[in-house]
C-alpha cells in the first residue's frame, strides 16, 4: 500500500485535488445546466448538441481546441494575459478545466434526462402553485431527481479520474505541476517502471470500481 | 363576476385550436371529445404552460392573456389549481407537505392542511408520501393540492381515468361537492361521458380543435346538434341517410318517415334512439336479424343487423318478449325515436 503512494505521491494529491473542485463544479454548474436544458430558452438546441458533441469527440481533439483557445495566441487566452497577466495553460485550473469538459455531459445528461422524463409535470405543478424557477428547482427538481443526480455526478467523477487526453493538451504533463494519476501511470511506462505503472493501475481501477458499487447502491434505492 | 372569459388560437405542428368560450364562477364546465381533439391542451392554455398565438383570456378583471397588448401572465401568477391527469405528486414530499406546498406563508399553514385533509377525508395519511397510497387516494391529495390556496379558476385534465371503475362513482360525488362550494369556474377536461354526466351542470364537445357545441349538460346530450357531436356523445344507431322522398328518408336499411320538422330537408344521418323501438315478428318496420342479445339487469340489448347489415341496437325493458338469437324480425320505429342529423361543417 505504502509502496503504491511512494510511486507517484504528488499525482494522488494533484488528482484529488482536481476531483474535489470539478465536483463543486459539477453539483452547481452542472446541475443548473441540465435544468436549463429543460427550460425553453434560446438556442437550447445548439447548447444541448454541444454538451452531447463532447461524448463523441476525441478527447484529444477536444483538447487541443481547448488549448488554442486558452493559450496566449488564442482568442480568450490572448484576453486573459493582456487584462490579468495571467496564463491559465499548464496550471491547475487548467486541470479542473480538462476534467470539467470532460465530465460534463456525463454529469448533465442523465440530469437532463430525469427532469424531462419523471419532473417535468412535477416542475408544472410547482408553477401552478405559485413557484417560479429557481424555487421550482430548489424544492421540486433536486429532490425529485437526487438519484439521478448522484449517478451523474458518480460518473463525471469518474471520468475526471480518467481524463488523459484533454489533460495532455490543457496541462502539460509537467511532473511534479500538473502531472495527475492517469498521466503518471503513461509517465511510468514511458521510463519503463512497469511495477509502478501497475500498481497506480490498480489503485485507479480501485477507485472506480468503488465508483461503480457506489452507483449501483444509489441505483437500486432509486 | 369572476368567471373566465376565453378567445385563443393556437397552432402546433400542423394541429389548430380556435375556441372562444366564457367559464360562469360556481359551475362545473366538462369539456369532452376525442383525444388529440386539444382539450387538454385548452388547458394548457389557460393555465399558461402554453402561449396562444392570439386571443385574449381575461380572469375576472385580471388579463391573463392579451396578444393585441403583449400581456402573457406567467403560470405563477395566475393562480391556477390544476390537476394534472397522472397526479404529479411530489414524490419526495408527504402528503401533508404536498398539501401545504402552494400555501403562502408559514403561519396558518397547519389549519389550512388540516382543513383541507378533513374535507377530502385524508386524516391519518399526513406523513405518508405518495408512493404508497392508492390511487384514489393519490387522487385525493392532487385535488387538495390544488384547492389549498384558495385558485381563481380550478382546472382538471381527466380527473377519474387513472382510478379504478368501482371507485369512480363516490369520488365524483366527493368531487362535486368539494368543487361546488369553492364558487370558482371550474373545467374538467374527459373523454368519460359519464363524469360530464355527473359532475358537469354544463358540457362542451371539442372537435379537431374547435367547440362545437356548448350548453347545459343535459340539453347538449339530449340534443347534439350534429352528427359528430352526437358520435362523441355516445349515440348509436346512426343510420346514413342516401335520399330523401315524400317525407321519407331511405338508405340500404330501409325506410322510414321524416318528423314533420325536418320535411323538405335531407339530412345526413338519422338518429334512432334505442329505448321505443319495437320488435315485431310480422307486418311493417324494418327488416332484421338478432345477432347479439344481452341481458343488462332489469333490461335487454338486442342488436338487429338491417338489410344492409347495418347494427341497430334495441333496449327492451321489462315485460317485453326477448327475442331468439338468429331470428329475423320487424323494427317499429315510433316517430318521436328519430332524430335527424347534418353533418357539421369541419374547419
Amino acid at each position: 500500500m505504502g509502496e503504491t503512494f511512494a510511486c507517484s505521491p504528488g499525482a494522488w494529491w494533484l488528482s484529488l485535488q482536481v476531483a474535489g473542485v470539478v465536483l463543486v463544479l459539477f453539483l452547481t454548474l452542472g446541475i443548473g445546466l441540465a435544468y436549463v436544458l429543460t427550460l425553453p430558452i434560446p438556442l437550447r438546441g445548439l447548447l444541448d448538441s454541444m454538451v452531447s458533441l463532447l461524448l463523441v469527440f476525441p478527447p484529444i481533439a477536444v483538447g487541443f481546441v481547448l488549448l488554442m483557445i486558452f493559450s496566449r495566441h488564442g482568442p480568450v487566452g490572448g484576453w486573459m494575459d493582456e487584462m490579468l497577466g495571467w496564463n491559465m495553460v499548464f496550471s491547475f485550473p487548467a486541470l479542473v478545466l480538462a476534467a470539467f469538459i470532460a465530465g460534463l455531459p456525463l454529469v448533465v445528461k442523465p440530469i437532463q434526462a430525469a427532469i424531462e422524463g419523471s419532473a417535468r409535470d412535477l416542475v408544472e405543478v410547482s408553477q401552478t402553485l405559485g413557484k417560479g424557477r429557481m424555487a421550482t428547482l430548489i424544492l421540486v427538481v433536486i429532490p425529485a431527481v437526487r438519484g439521478s443526480i448522484v449517478a451523474g455526478l458518480v460518473l463525471g467523477v469518474g471520468r475526471s479520474f480518467g481524463e488523459v487526453g484533454i489533460t495532455l493538451m490543457l496541462g502539460g504533463n509537467i511532473i511534479g505541476a500538473t502531472e495527475t494519476l492517469s498521466l503518471a501511470i503513461y509517465n511510468h511506462v514511458l521510463d519503463g517502471d512497469f511495477t509502478c505503472a501497475g500498481h497506480v493501475s490498480a489503485m485507479l481501477g480501485g477507485v472506480s470500481l468503488l465508483l461503480f458499487l457506489l452507483l449501483q447502491h444509489f441505483g437500486v434505492r432509486r | 363576476m369572476n368567471g373566465l372569459m376565453v378567445d385563443v388560437r393556437f397552432r402546433h405542428r400542423g394541429f389548430s385550436l380556435d375556441v372562444a368560450l366564457g367559464v360562469p364562477p360556481g359551475g362545473v364546465t366538462a369539456l369532452l371529445g376525442p383525444s388529440g381533439c386539444g382539450k387538454t391542451t385548452l388547458l394548457r392554455l389557460l393555465a399558461g404552460l402554453e402561449r396562444p398565438g392570439d386571443g385574449v383570456i381575461q380572469q375576472g378583471g385580471r388579463i391573463w392573456f392579451d396578444s393585441s397588448r403583449r400581456v402573457h401572465l406567467p403560470t405563477r401568477r395566475r393562480r391556477v389549481g390544476f390537476m394534472f391527469q397522472q397526479y404529479a405528486l411530489f414524490p419526495h414530499l408527504t402528503v401533508a407537505d404536498n398539501i401545504a406546498f402552494g400555501l403562502p406563508s408559514k403561519r396558518d399553514r397547519l389549519a389550512r392542511v388540516n382543513l383541507w385533509l378533513e374535507r377530502l377525508h385524508l386524516q391519518g395519511l399526513e406523513r405518508r408520501y405518495p408512493g404508497s397510497l392508492s390511487g384514489g387516494q393519490k387522487q385525493r391529495v392532487a385535488l387538495a393540492r390544488a384547492l389549498a390556496p384558495e385558485p381563481d379558476v380550478l382546472l382538471l385534465d381527466e380527473p377519474f381515468s387513472a382510478v379504478d371503475q368501482g371507485l369512480r362513482r363516490d369520488l365524483r360525488l366527493l368531487f362535486q361537492e368539494v368543487i361546488a362550494a369553492q364558487g370558482i369556474p371550474v373545467i374538467v377536461v374527459t373523454h368519460d361521458l359519464d363524469d360530464a354526466r355527473y359532475i358537469a351542470d354544463r358540457a362542451g364537445v371539442m372537435i379537431q380543435g374547435r367547440l362545437r357545441r356548448l350548453g347545459p349538460t343535459e340539453q347538449v346530450f339530449a340534443q347534439p346538434g350534429d352528427v359528430q357531436v352526437a358520435q362523441v356523445l355516445g349515440w348509436s344507431n346512426l343510420l346514413p341517410v342516401a335520399g330523401v322522398d315524400q317525407g321519407h328518408a331511405w338508405g340500404g336499411w330501409g325506410r322510414l318517415p321524416l318528423p314533420a320538422s325536418a320535411r323538405g330537408r335531407h339530412p345526413d344521418r338519422l338518429a334512432v334512439h334505442p329505448e321505443g323501438p319495437r320488435l315485431v315478428s310480422d307486418g311493417d318496420g324494418l327488416a332484421g336479424q338478432v345477432t347479439r342479445v344481452m341481458g343488462l339487469g332489469r333490461r335487454t340489448l338486442v342488436i338487429c343487423r338491417l338489410e344492409d347489415r347495418t347494427p341497430l341496437q334495441i333496449v327492451l325493458t321489462d315485460g317485453c318478449a326477448v327475442p331468439r338469437l338468429g331470428e329475423c324480425m320487424h323494427v317499429r320505429i315510433p316517430l318521436d325515436c328519430v332524430t335527424p342529423l347534418h353533418n357539421g361543417s369541419l374547419p
